[in-house]
């Protein structure tokens, strides 16, 4: 679903329709998941299991809806993906504790930045996705230093370090992309591949 | 609407919940879109959103110190950077309209999916030590005092390392005149 996203050019402009159906049946869901009717209905609806667990219900029903809606002609991608993650993220941490809902932010943002290393052709948006990736791993470590170790903060110690040498990676980092475009005149990553025999 | 009076209540109650919510909202969208906006130049600018979200969850987190490190650092910073580094290679990728193929693109989707499911489903097993503790208020100080007593050793070499990597850097994207090089051999 997420994979023609980038590819959207030649097409005629999204049409709004399918995107606004998709948003209001996932808002409404998450809705009626936080407010706790979800689980009577889905008791009255005879589904035990799900009525256990209502976020995995919920995520796997906005999953599904998320793939639907983007296969859909005409439909406007990046938005339905932006939805499906957003009310996924609140549906799988809305009766966790704090630092869960910290963590799985983390986690999120790290998967997201993960998946654009490695579908992403450009060296740039490449070393963007790392710094997202670094930035998720500073979330985490100042979550833990506010919940697991406030008196001696030392996850907050530890963020300053990776702060120091997240900026150090983007600086060599981007030289090393000038260097190679001013030798290859390209930045794509499918066309680095000097090295290989 | 009973629905939603709930939902109020409720965030009238978690004050910090609702304001991580909030700042998800903007950090998540944005992320996907530094991922998939067509015009990589935007992306960059969306990337300042998702570091000024995070920025926003370090000051609910009380780490001011680092929030303000973050926008200095990450939001400005390194956002300039990655801008300019953008305008410099000038890559024209959109135009030739191929994309990474079918198969990796498929394989990478799956293994982020996998990695979020597996920590999610890691982390709300596991049970947490939490302290009760409240935060220093102090904390920039006692950030401070740590990085000058126990963590001096780390704190030079990390000086030392930001230091070579920017000569590196520097180095590294000087625009070296190539003409020289075969003037002065041809001149030996």
């Amino acid at each position: 679903m997420v994979d023609q996203i980038m590819h959207t050019g030649n097409k005629p402009a999204p049409t709004l329709a399918t995107t606004l159906a998709f948003a209001i049946v996932a808002i409404s869901i998450t809705v009626a998941f936080a407010s706790g009717q979800l689980v009577t209905l889905l008791l009255n609806l005879g589904l035990n299991t799900f009525a256990a667990y209502p976020e995995i219900f919920v995520f796997l029903v906005i999953a599904v809806l998320a793939t639907i809606a983007s296969a859909m002609p005409n439909s406007n991608r990046l938005a339905i993906v932006s939805i499906a993650g957003v009310m996924g993220y609140i549906a799988l941490t809305y009766n966790q504790d704090m630092l869960i809902k910290y963590l799985s932010l983390a986690a999120l943002l790290f998967s997201i930045g993960m998946y654009g290393m490695v579908v992403s052709r450009n060296a740039v948006r490449v070393l963007m996705s790392i710094e997202l990736m670094l930035n998720a791993v500073n979330l985490n470590l100042v979550a833990f230093a506010r919940y697991v170790d406030p008196v001696h903060i030392r996850g907050q110690i530890f963020a300053i370090f990776i702060l120091t040498v997240a900026a150090a990676e983007a600086a060599v980092g981007l030289a090393i992309v000038l260097a190679i475009y001013r030798n290859t005149s390209t930045v794509d990553m499918e066309k680095f591949n000097l090295l290989k025999w | 609407m009973e629905q939603f009076e709930l939902l109020t209540n409720w965030a009238q109650v978690n004050v910090e919940a609702f304001v991580l919510y909030a700042l998800a909202i903007i950090a998540i969208p944005c992320a996907f879109c530094v991922l998939f906006d067509r015009a990589i130049i935007r992306s960059g600018f969306f990337l300042i959103g998702v570091f000024g979200a995070v920025c926003g969850l370090f000051l609910i987190l009380q780490a001011q110190f680092l929030a303000l490190a973050q926008l200095m650092i990450y939001t400005v910073g390194i956002t300039l950077v990655v801008v300019i580094a953008l305008m410099l290679t000038n890559p024209r990728l959109e135009k030739e309209g191929v994309a990474v193929e079918g198969r990796e693109r498929f394989s990478g989707l799956v293994i982020a999916t996998v990695f979020f499911l597996t920590i999610y489903c890691a982390l709300r097993s596991e049970s947490w030590p939490l302290s009760s503790l409240r935060m220093n208020p102090e904390n920039v100080k006692q950030i401070g005092a740590a990085l000058i007593t126990t963590y001096a050793l780390p704190f030079e070499f990390a000086s030392v390392l930001l230091l070579a990597a920017l000569m590196g850097a520097i180095l590294l994207a000087k625009a070296e005149p190539k003409n020289d090089v075969s003037k002065i051999a041809g001149e030996n």
